[in-house]
Order: structure tokens, then C-alpha cells, then sequence
């Protein structure tokens, strides 16, 4: 198969398939070659399902025969293996639930179905979102494309490996602290994490409730859009499911962004910023401004607290686990079992201090976004790790650029703004005001077209 | 958080850590307590309201 039809967007995709020059079929059995191929070197799935797939291709062939115009039929995804999925084992890439298979399904994995998609299979994640596999693990972890020895970001690992690996058109990731946006960065392609409560969590395993967000991936902005427009919505099934209207998040796409304020926060965001990631968010800017943004620094005063944030996913996680932590504990990866662990160990108290700091950053981050529409960072500070860093077990959780918008729930984007002199991708994050996707993504689509970076391809 | 700290808190808590992970415990726990730590915990404002009431009910809230 083509590098073309592998990294085909999802317009080009339905273009071609009400043309009658590609049918869903063919395009499903092309994935499903290359994913034999590729993936034993890639390790991005960890359930492939083969006869789905031809099943749902087959009934978006017999669709678009109808004349059916619904732009993600015969699209063809995985999801995220925390999403339930009614009889496809769902694992959390954990060797916990390695061989579960869910009566349920989540509501993401039903919306993307009723819209027309063709079901891949279930992509590999960080155990339960949090921990990287480590060498002797049930399930290896995803590799990334651009450089095997460097990881590609997690914790929907598996999802930002197919994405840059063409084996997929569209993907389910989630978000507790940047595990959509920095798969994302790490390999060079699109991750949105939509508003707290803009997509539904129910059926997705959780790992710290009021910071979970579930969302898409994909290569392109404007791919984006077309997924979190079949997402979006009400659900009576999520307690913290908005009942706010859902926008059309493809006809901001077409305006330019000419006279639009962007903040940049500088503080916390650029402490111990890579310099190539520096040179690279500089140069976005430039283009941002080139575009007739008008690009300023702003500040968020409390930003620098943000590393309270661990202690709500910690403690959330570990009240989430607990029965399983205290029962099994040998069923759970070594370091994930004692950062989660940890959470047993912080106070009500120090739980408490840390949800008002959080408010006290959204507070500030909305005062802000009153006089911007968008605030620009790196959305990493460094290129991808390398596993030989990563598998040290003092590596910790280093400090990060993503979470304060999980503190804020923010809908956040991250996409490609360059390379590193080593090949690897560097990412350009974008929050805005709450509910405005839109705004969001008319920005990153406006730098994307003006910019080739989403065209490269990994050397797998 | 001194080590010892940390070991009173694992037993308090009745969970087990490894002592190999110990150090890498005891940093998460210092980075993401510092800021707790320097605030000012009469200053920053309270979660309030703890209940909140909405006389309309949206589609769905049944």
C-alpha cells in the first residue's frame, strides 16, 4: 500500500471513497497488512481486530452505496485500551485485566461506531494511563516511530505510535496530566484534549476522576475536528458530562485568524526548556503573528504551584485502585504500584490544599482569558525520552508543561511546530476558554496550513 | 519529607513500597507537596459552595 492511502486524512479518505477510487474494504485490508508489518516492530496494538474491521468496512461500503454522507464512514481507528469495548478484551494494558472482556462499552467507542467507523482494534496504553511498561512486563510497551529507541510519550503510547505510523486514521487517547498531548508531541502528530466534560469518560478506566479527560488524535487539525464533532455531546452516564451546546468544529476552519490575541505565559512554562524546543515555539510564533495574530506575554500568577496537581492524581488513583493495590499488588507493574502506592500517603489535608491551589489557577487562568482567545507554549520542554532514560526507575515524573490544563480542563491542543537536530518532533500546544474547541483549532489549523511539519513521515 | 517521614506515612497508611523505590517515592511526594507547603493556607480561597442547586434540570438529569 501507499504511504499515500496510510497517511490519508479523513476528508481525503471520504473524497475518495464517494468517488468510487477507493472502497472502506480495501482500505481496511491495506491497514491491516501494514499493521502486520510494521506493528511487530512497533508493538502499538495490543488487540487486533481483523474480522470487525472487514464487518464494519463492509456495511460502510454497502452505506456509502446508499449515499450515506456521514464524513467518518468507513474511517478507519483504533481506541485507547481503556476504553471499554463490549466483547474485545480491554486490558489497561495491565496484566491485572489482561484477559478481561467487558460487557460494557464506553460512549466514545459507541459514537465513533454509530458515525461509521471501521474498528481496528485496541491500542496499547501506559498501565492504567499512568505507568510505562518495563522490560519483562505481560504487555511490551509502544515504540515510536521516528526513533525506536526513544519512547512515544504516554500515555496513550499505542495511540500516537499508529497515528505517526499510518496504521490508523483516528484514535481514541486520554488526558489525566498530557497522556493525549504528549503521545502527540512525542510523535509528531495531533492530539486535542477536549474541555473537562465535553466528551464522556463513562466506560473509560479511570485514573483520577477530576482530572481525566477522554479525547481524539490524529494527524491533522482539521482530523481532529471531524472525530471530537462525533464525540461531543451530553452524556447522562458521565457525572461531569456538559450539557453545553455542541459547536460545529469544522466552519472555524475556514476563517483565518487575523487579529486574534494569543497569550504566551511564560513563567513555569519555560523553566528547563530544551533550546531546540525554544528555537522551534519561537519560530511558531513568528508564523502565528505572520498569520496577523497579535501574540503577547501574559502571566498566571500561581502557575509555578502546578506540581501540586500529582497530589489529586495520586490520590485519586490510589482510592480508585485500592482493593486491587491492597489484594494483588504483585498484578501491577514495578514503579507504577508505588507511585500509586503513594497516594495513600498524602493527607485530606494536603488533598484539600492542592484542590485550592487548582482553583486558584483556574481563577487566574480565566482572568486571563478574558483579554486572549488562546494561550501558546511548548507543549513538551524536551524531545521524546530515551527507554534507557526512561526505564530508570529515579526517573520520576519530571516536570511537565501539560497538566495545568488538566487542573483547568482547558480544551488544549498539541501539534507539530518542528524537528530536533536528532529527527525527533517538537509540538506547539494552544489551550483556550472553556467549551471554545473551535477557537482552538481554527488557531492550529491556520499554523498548519502555513507550516509542512504534519507532512513529514517517521523512517519506519 | 525525610526518609523517616516517609516510612511513618507508609506505615500509618498500612501499605507496603520497596525500599529500593523509596527515593523515587519520597521526590514524587516532595515535588508535589512543595507548593502545599509554601502557600499561604489562610489566604487561598475555600471550595465553596459545598452544595449547589439548579432549579432547572437540563435534558437528561432525571
Amino acid at each position: 500500500m501507499s504511504d499515500e492511502i496510510a497517511y490519508a486524512t479523513i476528508a481525503e479518505l471520504g473524497a475518495r471513497y464517494r468517488k468510487r477510487e477507493l472502497s472502506p474494504v480495501e482500505v481496511t485490508q491495506a491497514l491491516l497488512a501494514r499493521i502486520e508489518k510494521l506493528d511487530p516492530i512497533l508493538h502499538a496494538f495490543v488487540t487486533l481486530t481483523a474480522d470487525r474491521a472487514l464487518a464494519d468496512a463492509r456495511a460502510a461500503e454497502e452505506a456509502l452505496r446508499r449515499g450515506d454522507t456521514r464524513p467518518l464512514l468507513g474511517i478507519p481507528v483504533a481506541h485507547k485500551d481503556i476504553y471499554l469495548t463490549r466483547g474485545i478484551r480491554t486490558t489497561g494494558g495491565s496484566a491485572l485485566l489482561a484477559d478481561w472482556i467487558p460487557e460494557d462499552e464506553s460512549t466514545c467507542v459507541q459514537r465513533w461506531h454509530a458515525a461509521g467507523t471501521v474498528l481496528l482494534g485496541k491500542l496499547i496504553t501506559h498501565e492504567f494511563a499512568f505507568g510505562l511498561q518495563f522490560p519483562g512486563h505481560r504487555f511490551p510497551a509502544a515504540r515510536n516511530p521516528w526513533n525506536l529507541d526513544h519512547v512515544p510519550g504516554g500515555s496513550s503510547s499505542g495511540s500516537g505510535a499508529a497515528l505517526a505510523a499510518g496504521l490508523v486514521a483516528g484514535a481514541t487517547g486520554s488526558d489525566t496530566g498530557g497522556s493525549i498531548r504528549g503521545p502527540a508531541a512525542f510523535c509528531g502528530i495531533v492530539g486535542l484534549k477536549p474541555t473537562y466534560g465535553r466528551s464522556s469518560r463513562a466506560g473509560v478506566l479511570s485514573l483520577s476522576w477530576t482530572l481525566d479527560h477522554t479525547g481524539p488524535m490524529a494527524r491533522t487539525v482539521a482530523d481532529c475536528a471531524y472525530l471530537l464533532q462525533a464525540l461531543a455531546g451530553h452524556d447522562p452516564a458521565d457525572p461531569a458530562s456538559s450539557h453545553a451546546p455542541v459547536d460545529d468544529y469544522l466552519a472555524p476552519l475556514a476563517r483565518d485568524i487575523r487579529g486574534m490575541k494569543i497569550g504566551v505565559p511564560r513563567a513555569y512554562f519555560f523553566e528547563g526548556l530544551d533550546p531546540e524546543v525554544e528555537r522551534a515555539f519561537e519560530e511558531a510564533l513568528g508564523t502565528l503573528r505572520q498569520l496577523g495574530a497579535e501574540v503577547r506575554d501574559v502571566q498566571i500568577p500561581s502557575i509555578g504551584a502546578t506540581p501540586s496537581f500529582l497530589l489529586i492524581l495520586m490520590a485519586e488513583a490510589f482510592a480508585y485502585h485500592e482493593r486491587d493495590l491492597r489484594e494483588h499488588p504483585e498484578l501491577y507493574g514495578e514503579v507504577l504500584r508505588e507511585r500509586m502506592m503513594a497516594g495513600a500517603l498524602i493527607t485530606a489535608s494536603e488533598y484539600m490544599q492542592a484542590q485550592r491551589i487548582r482553583s486558584q489557577i483556574c481563577d487566574e487562568t480565566a482572568e486571563v482569558l478574558k483579554s486572549v482567545e488562546v494561550l501558546a507554549t511548548p507543549t513538551a520542554v524536551k524531545p521524546a525520552t530515551p527507554f534507557a532514560q526512561a526505564y530508570d526507575p529515579e526517573f520520576g515524573f519530571p516536570r511537565s508543561n501539560m497538566p495545568p490544563f488538566n487542573l483547568t480542563g482547558s480544551p488544549t491542543l498539541a501539534l507539530p511546530c518542528g524537528f530536533s537536530s536528532s529527527g525527533l518532533p517538537l509540538s506547539l500546544q494552544l489551550a483556550g476558554r472553556p467549551f471554545e474547541e473551535g477557537t482552538v483549532l481554527q488557531v492550529g489549523h491556520a499554523y498548519e496550513r502555513a507550516t509542512q511539519w504534519h507532512t513529514r513521515r517517521p523512517p519506519v | 519529607m525525610t526518609l523517616e517521614e516517609l516510612k511513618e506515612r507508609i506505615r500509618a497508611a498500612g501499605v507496603t513500597i520497596a525500599d529500593n523505590r523509596l527515593a523515587m517515592v519520597r521526590k514524587l511526594l516532595a515535588d508535589a507537596l512543595a507548593p502545599v507547603r509554601a502557600m499561604d493556607s489562610r489566604a487561598v480561597k475555600t471550595l465553596e459552595p459545598a452544595v449547589k442547586f439548579s432549579a432547572k434540570r437540563g435534558p437528561g438529569d432525571e
